[in-house]
């Protein structure tokens, strides 16, 4: 494994940008009549309509947040938060705008569709500009569509869980996405269907001082299983970017959900997203994360174990570099008995960086023989960075078995002497032993994701080691 | 209501974690004087504590009531080795209802000494503490110091204990919290001088609707400075403990360790116990490690024990004794030490 091999990777396949054009931008800033303008340009249903201006109230009403990262900067007057590309939905490539679909092609989403995956949607700004999947899970009833499709096709279904996994007093961003959400994905698997292939929806923000507000439903049906992988990047502007989506994820009785992402936006973004699964008896929902862009990232998905027998699963990695700040976690509560939850997080700060890894674990009077394991590495390459690991624990009955360990260190000495006497250079070794560090997540990748991933790792790695 | 024992960083206000907020009733304003004190060693009592600010301490109106209002001040230099413990009872009672003390020790260069300090209740009924014990110690010292809460459980419990380490100090703090309606502790330690180290050893159990909240903070800024949590505990009824931990890394302490354990059984399922272990780092070269545990009493453990004749709770209560033994190893004291384990055991009852 030799260096050159670092340096060939190219971070501009993400920093691109293309022309800030639009077919149409909301003006910057937040009030009632700024909403019912997106309503109007998205023909919202009167019900949506109304559901964002509650949302605008309530945001209004909730504080920001009083721990975690400085989010002072974040100014909504700077912020338009709709964004119209100028292309509508298309189920080809070839009828997408050569410049959006340079875009795409450019982060490998049209290659993956014909190699490794069953369904792609992507989002440009403000609006998803493509949507398909293949025909055999269309015929098997499979929905896979963008958001605004759904709440057309499909009101029943959309009104029965959209933003009742997550509510929207649940913090100020959730409120403000109710407001202002648009573009993302819904999906449902229905009852017994076992989606083998992975679907996978892209959002890419390109225009500056605007912030993208996707809801991402997914209705997994009892019995069904499903992989999900959501891939996000933007080009660096100087001023702040803002992306506040919404994750729902049903996971029915004896039902699989999978949940991947790999979140590599730029690093003037604030990245404040809501992530929500509810799961029920016998079920199972998997959270596979990377996190390696934004300047400020506040992510803590989380799992409601509400069925007997539910079980979650958390594996994820954040690697802050320099001017990053980093708070993620996980969040699970142990609603009914024999829950179980198994918690993987690791860490890496450098150049600077902060990252924190915050989260809750709570079992319920409820949630007998429930069972729950945590644990955290943090590793800091140099003593200009930060991490800091800050879990919560509220165990409320004594059938549960509970465990949390957590380790904060430097590369060791030792490893890197034995690598070194087996002729690897002192930076080969230490980029091996972060690659290293990095597996128990990548491992859980598809493996094209975790090439990203490993990539994205030796590029965060060039030149800040040795 | 009034916000005390603020953590060093806020997490989300839902974790129901960053502090703990008491009736205002709770904190004692008519203040009596407080005869009720014993010392065993010929130790100089001084009055003329410092009274600086604590860096974390309980809060504002607690930390002024013992500047401003003890009815006790007691400040012992350690300026020669003790072999024999130096031992500090205050015995609260009718006739001294309310012990608000300032305590500060300071010991000299190269010297060592082990102090036991211990609360009691005479009477069963709502008496009031409470105290700051402040320690200085010196280059080359040794202290070793037991904190002993033996309160009845009517009585409300505020103690702030703060630790300033200089080069190659060493301070070992053993706190056993049994009693208190409310038992509030703050405790700081600050690892400055390169090398010090300092040990934690915490014995807790909860019964009734006892409320335990456990602030414990140690900074560690020298290099290969070393700090070691250790806190075991139990809770029966609908007792409810709060353990925050946080050992926080700064700059400079390169070569520094630290480590945290917390273990809490559960007794009933109707206790409840929250953790908030934080590992806090800014530096490169340390190694920190936490760990947290929260369960029943094991099943395997108790079949082995009743299988060798013991009743169910005979069983329990020796395991719940035998996490905490090690513990109790600490206090040099015999008499006190069985005065304890039988406090322990009638509390199990």
């Amino acid at each position: 494994m030799s260096k050159s091999n670092i340096e060939e990777i190219n971070r501009n396949i993400y920093d691109f940008k293309n022309k800030d054009e639009y077919d149409f931008k909301i003006k910057k800033g937040l009030t009632p009549e700024i909403i019912e303008e997106i309503s109007n340009q998205k023909n919202d249903p009167d019900w949506m309509r109304e559901f964002r201006l509650k949302a605008l109230e309530t945001y209004n009403k909730l504080e920001l947040p009083t721990w975690g990262p400085d989010l002072s900067e974040l100014n909504m007057d700077e912020i338009a938060t709709y964004v119209r590309p100028k292309t509508s939905l298309n189920n080809s490539w070839d009828d997408v705008p050569d410049d959006i679909k340079d875009t795409f092609d450019k982060l490998g989403i049209p290659e993956a569709e014909k190699t490794s995956l069953a369904g792609v949607g992507a989002q440009y700004d403000s609006e998803v500009v493509y949507h398909s999947m293949k025909e055999d899970l269309i015929k098997q009833g499979v929905i896979y569509t963008d958001m605004e499709t759904a709440v057309r096709e499909y009101p029943e279904m959309v009104k029965e869980h959209f933003m009742k996994c997550v509510p929207v007093n649940d913090h100020k961003f959730v409120a403000l996405h109710g407001a202002v959400w648009s573009g993302g994905s819904f999906v449902y698997v229905p009852k017994g269907i076992k989606v083998e292939v992975p679907l996978q929806s892209y959002f890419r923000l390109n225009s500056p001082e605007s912030g993208q507000f996707e809801h991402t439903l997914i209705i997994v049906d009892e019995g069904a299983s499903l992989h999900f992988i959501e891939g996000c990047s933007a080009p660096k502007y100087n001023k702040v970017n803002l992306h506040a989506g919404c994750v729902e994820l049903y996971v029915k009785d004896n039902a699989y959900l999978r949940y991947s992402t790999i979140e590599n936006w730029s690093k003037n973004m604030l990245n404040l997203n809501t992530k929500k699964a509810i799961v029920g008896k016998n079920a199972k929902m998997e959270w596979v994360s990377g996190s390696f862009g934004s300047k400020i990232s506040m992510l803590y998905p989380m799992s409601i174990l509400n069925g007997e027998n539910a079980k979650t699963e958390f594996t994820g990695i954040s690697f802050a570099g320099k001017g990053q700040n980093l708070d993620n976690g996980f969040k699970v509560v142990h609603n009914a008995p024999n829950t179980s939850s198994l918690v993987n997080a690791k860490s890496i700060s450098k150049n600077g960086g902060i990252c924190t890894y915050r989260s809750l674990v709570r079992v319920n009077e409820i949630a007998k023989n429930s069972k729950c394991s945590v644990s955290c590495e943090s590793l800091m390459l140099d003593d200009i960075s930060r991490s800091d690991t800050i879990p919560t624990a509220d165990v409320r009955t004594d059938e549960v078995e509970f465990s949390h360990e957590a380790k904060i260190g430097k590369i060791s000495d030792k490893t890197i002497f034995y690598l070194m006497s087996r002729g690897l250079t002192e930076e080969d070794a230490k980029a091996m032993i972060v690659r290293g560090f990095a597996y128990p997540i990548s491992k859980e990748l598809p493996v094209e994701y975790a090439a990203e991933m490993n990539n994205l790792i030796n590029l965060e790695l060039e030149g800040s080691i040795g | 209501m009034i916000t005390i024992n603020e953590t060093p960083i806020r997490t989300a206000r839902n974790f129901n974690i960053n502090n703990i907020k008491i009736d205002e009733l709770n904190i004692k304003k008519e203040i009596l004087p407080f005869n009720s004190f014993k010392i065993n060693s010929e130790i100089s009592v001084l009055e003329d504590v410092s009274n600086s600010n604590l860096t974390y301490g309980l809060g504002h109106e607690l930390e002024q009531q013992v500047k401003e209002n003890s009815n006790k001040k007691i400040k012992l230099i350690i300026d020669k080795d003790y072999t024999e413990p130096i031992e500090l009872e205050f015995l609260l009672n009718k006739n001294n209802p309310c012990l608000i003390e300032n305590i500060e020790i300071i010991v000299e260069e190269n010297r060592k000494a082990n102090v036991i300090i211990k609360y009691k209740t005479e009477e069963d009924l709502e008496f009031y503490h409470n105290g700051i014990i402040k320690v200085i110690s010196k280059e080359n010292s040794l202290l070793n110091i037991s904190v002993v809460n033996l309160l009845n459980t009517k009585t409300n419990n505020f103690i702030c204990i703060e630790n300033l380490e200089s080069d190659n100090a060493n301070i070992n703090y053993t706190i056993i919290d049994l009693g208190g309606k409310n038992s509030i502790t703050n405790y700081y330690s600050n690892l400055k001088g390169a090398y010090s180290e300092n040990k934690l050893n915490t014995i807790y159990l909860g019964n009734e609707n006892q409320v335990f909240d456990l602030n414990y903070i140690g900074d560690l800024e020298g290099e290969k400075t070393n700090i070691d949590i250790d806190v075991q505990g139990a809770l029966k009824d609908t007792s409810k403990k709060n353990f925050k931990g946080t050992i926080n890394f700064k700059k400079g302490s390169k070569k520094a360790k630290g480590n945290e354990n917390e273990f809490c059984t559960l007794l009933s399922d109707k206790a409840r116990s929250i953790a908030l272990p934080m590992l806090l780092c800014s530096e490169e070269d340390v190694e920190g490690n936490h760990s947290t545990a929260t369960g029943k009493v094991d099943d395997n453990q108790l079949f082995y024990i009743m299988s060798r004749g013991f009743e169910y709770k005979e069983a329990m209560k020796l395991i719940v004794k035998a996490r905490f033994n090690k513990i109790l190893e600490n206090i040099k004291n015999e008499k006190l030490k069985n005065e304890i384990i039988y406090e322990i055991d009638s509390r199990l009852d």
